[in-house]
């Protein structure tokens, strides 16, 4: 006789992946749903310090299914999270003469393959810029979204959906049992506890590891990168302007909307390190490296770049800078897709890792489990 | 000692360098990193065909703020220089040969260039003894003529050890002429310039040397790119020419009509003639080097192109790293050949 797990599906994760999944296995399968978190709130790490760009495909001129994914899901984000969404803002992109990947033909070519929106930048932002060293400049259709807002918003909905979600909670192992549920071991303020589930959803991000070889299992390559996030005060004239220099070592300046700051991200600068979580060695804990490295901000540099392509970055205030840790597949080193990891474990199936890079491509993910689960 | 908030940038092109580029990266790094709160060295590979580009790879692992960029082949060092010119960053930029050039001087000239507010300030060697002495004097009958006629005012014995200031950077990467001699920009440009004599190191038992004949050519090269001195030379001795034969022909219309008989004069003829050939030859000549000139610039092609760069990734986890050094197989083989060699094992 089997017994009945107490939930249907444990989410381990409440960035914005687990927390939508969540929602979309409540409202898709009427499932009972726990949703576990680490830290004191929801999207406390990597939902909150990035680009919060909602993409809409300009930014992979190189990977043409990335680039329409992003495309195709963006007005669908964008519906659903309409409260969240920034608009006051115009974005451009500048497409660099040198060194750069794509060119301006390339580029606007590209944009129309995929439908996208673009049209030529008017005179007083191309003016922004250093003509020797930018081709040509665009304006598109891109938002960001404000992961503050974010946060209260799906909160409700989760409270809406009567979904449970346990703050300040982390997974520390999943355990098959012989009737084929899933024990999930937690710890957290109120000391350990155990948890039986018939679905385990791994959403841990930079931590997808962590539990997985807790648990006794493979771990899956993964590339961390401790990046930092300068916010910036920036100069009147880059007031409600998004700018993005295309394509290779160079720089973006987006609205940060929850701090009313713009976010500055270097290709070259922004990662100060990395490592690798291999199969065959000992997790590393991305909370020692973090901490334990002096943070001595890359921000002259980025300061010192930007300022060639677009002078009045020279203006800019340095209010403070977000440091946190970025995961990337090592697949993705060697083009521009950002494809979204979804891997079911090979010794406990019902064991789910999922791990995405980009906000508004979660539909993916849960279209495919929608069609695995089937 | 504090470091200084000056942003510096050292840009150095690299050839099939791979036996130098070790000491060479140590050096300039101590020396930028004990005197500078941001600096960054910029390697451009100008198409090595030995172990360079591997080798500073598994250095870039090693060393922070060290950039490598590749260029799709083999430009010659004043496009490779260029290249680095057109990326770095620095509030200064020392331009230096790894192979001659002595980091350690470095600090002194960047104080001067601010302290004088300085546009470029440029690298002098002194003479050197065991060159030939037929080579000396093409030498100096290049600056002669450079300088005395041409006017480019070029220092002797330049090398290309040099300081630019952001705004010389800026202004030389404007510059978008194919034939490119950063000696001849330099003075081009303007701003405040001086120059700095210093005694070059030898990173190699056999430094590289140019021969006569490249020498020549290179001499060649840089008037005609920064001058049209030549054409103005070639026109006064065609404007002469013309008229010593407007005055030949005439005296030779009058002998003819007055005197009888006049003997042909078979040595004043050819004379004539060689002499005018040679003259003609040289105008042709110099003619035809500024129509190639003209060819290249109308090309407008790009200077050159930049197949990869590469930043410094120093993988901080290899400490916990080091007992799986042997793998033979590791998914991540790539980043496994980049290793550094590390110490002793724990």
């Amino acid at each position: 006789m089997s017994r009945a797990a107490e939930y249907d599906a444990v989410i381990v994760g409440g960035g914005f992946y687990g927390s939508h999944l969540a929602l979309d296995l409540r409202t898709r399968r009427h499932w009972r749903v726990l949703l576990l978190e680490r830290e004191h709130s929801i999207f406390q790490r990597a939902s909150y310090a990035n680009q919060a760009r909602v993409h809409n495909g300009y930014h992979y001129p190189r990977s043409l299914v990335t680039g329409l994914r992003s495309r195709i899901n963006f007005p669908r984000f964008v519906e659903e999270f309409s409260d969240c969404i920034d608009r006051s803002f115009d974005k451009y992109y500048a497409i660099a003469r040198l060194s750069s990947n794509v060119t301006a033909a390339q580029f606007r070519r590209f944009c129309e393959r995929i439908e996208a929106p673009l049209e030529p930048a008017p005179p007083a932002v191309v003016a922004l810029f250093d003509r020797d060293r930018i081709e040509a400049v665009f304006r598109v259709r891109e938002h960001a979204f404000d992961s503050v807002a974010l946060n209260r918003a799906m909160l409700a909905r989760l409270h809406d959906h009567a979904i449970e979600v346990r703050l300040g909670v982390e997974a520390d192992s999943v355990r098959a049992l012989d009737d084929g549920r899933l024990e999930v071991a937690c710890s957290g303020a109120e000391g350990p506890e155990t948890l039986s589930a018939t679905w385990v959803f791994n959403c841990t991000y930079s931590r997808l590891n962590r539990l997985l070889t807790r648990s006794g299992l493979a771990s899956i390559p993964l590339k961390h990168e401790l990046v930092e996030v300068p916010l910036l005060d920036v100069p009147e004239t880059l007031h409600g302007l998004g700018i993005t220099v295309m394509c290779g070592p160079f720089f973006s300046v987006m609205p940060f909307p929850p701090r009313g700051l713009h976010s500055l991200h270097h290709v070259r600068y922004t990662v100060h390190y990395s490592w690798q979580d291999r199969s065959d060695a000992a997790w590393i804990d991305p909370g020692r490296p973090f901490n334990g490295l002096a943070r001595r901000s890359n921000l002259p540099y980025m300061i010192a770049d930007s300022t060639r392509f677009l002078p009045e970055m020279a203006r800019c205030r340095h209010v403070d800078s977000l440091w946190e840790v970025k995961t990337v597949l090592p697949r993705s080193e060697a083009d521009d897709s950002r494809p979204i990891l979804c891997r079911r474990d090979h010794a406990i199936p019902n064991l789910v890792s999922i791990m995405g890079a980009k906000i508004d491509n979660v539909y993916d993910v849960e279209d495919y489990l929608a069609a695995a689960l089937a | 000692m504090t470091l200084s908030d000056c942003f510096v940038s050292v840009v150095a092109p690299l050839h099939d360098d791979a036996d130098i580029v070790e000491p060479f990266l140590t050096e300039v790094t101590h020396v930028l990193e004990t005197h500078y709160a941001n600096w960054e060295l910029v390697l451009v590979d100008d198409d090595s065909t030995d172990t360079t580009v591997p080798r500073v790879l598994d250095l870039l692992t090693k060393f922070a703020c060290v950039r490598l960029i590749r260029l799709s082949r083999n430009f010659g060092p004043e496009i490779a220089i260029t290249a680095g010119l057109d990326s770095v960053i620095g509030d200064f930029a020392v331009v230096m040969m790894p192979d001659s050039d002595p980091p350690q001087l470095i600090p002194d000239l960047i104080a001067r260039a601010r302290s004088e507010v300085m546009g470029i300030l440029s690298g002098i060697r002194p003479e050197r003894a065991r060159e030939s002495s037929l080579f000396r004097s093409g030498a100096r009958l290049f600056y002669w003529y450079a300088n005395k006629f041409a006017h480019l005012d070029l220092p002797k014995n330049t090398t290309d050890f040099r300081v630019y200031s952001r705004q010389s950077v800026n202004a030389i990467s404007r510059i978008k002429d194919q034939g490119r001699y950063l000696r001849t920009f330099s003075t081009y440009v303007g701003y405040h310039n001086a120059t700095f004599v210093y005694e070059p190191i030898q990173r190699r038992a056999k430094p590289r040397t140019r021969g006569l004949v490249e020498a020549i050519a290179l001499g060649f090269d840089m008037i005609v790119v920064s001058t049209t001195h030549p054409l103005r030379m070639a026109t006064w001795m065609a404007l002469s020419l013309s008229l010593l034969s407007a005055v030949h022909a005439g005296y030779v219309l009058v002998a003819d009509l007055i005197a009888e008989d006049v003997p042909t004069p078979w040595a004043g003829l050819s004379l004539q003639m060689s002499a005018m050939f040679c003259f003609m030859f040289v105008i042709l000549a110099v003619l035809s080097e500024y129509i190639g000139r003209l060819l290249g610039e109308s090309s407008g092609r790009p200077l050159y192109y930049v197949a990869g760069e590469h930043s410094s990734s120093v993988l901080i986890a290899d400490a916990d790293r080091k007992n799986v050094v042997t793998d033979s197989i590791g998914e991540l083989g790539t980043t496994e050949s980049r290793r550094p060699p590390l110490g002793s094992g724990q």
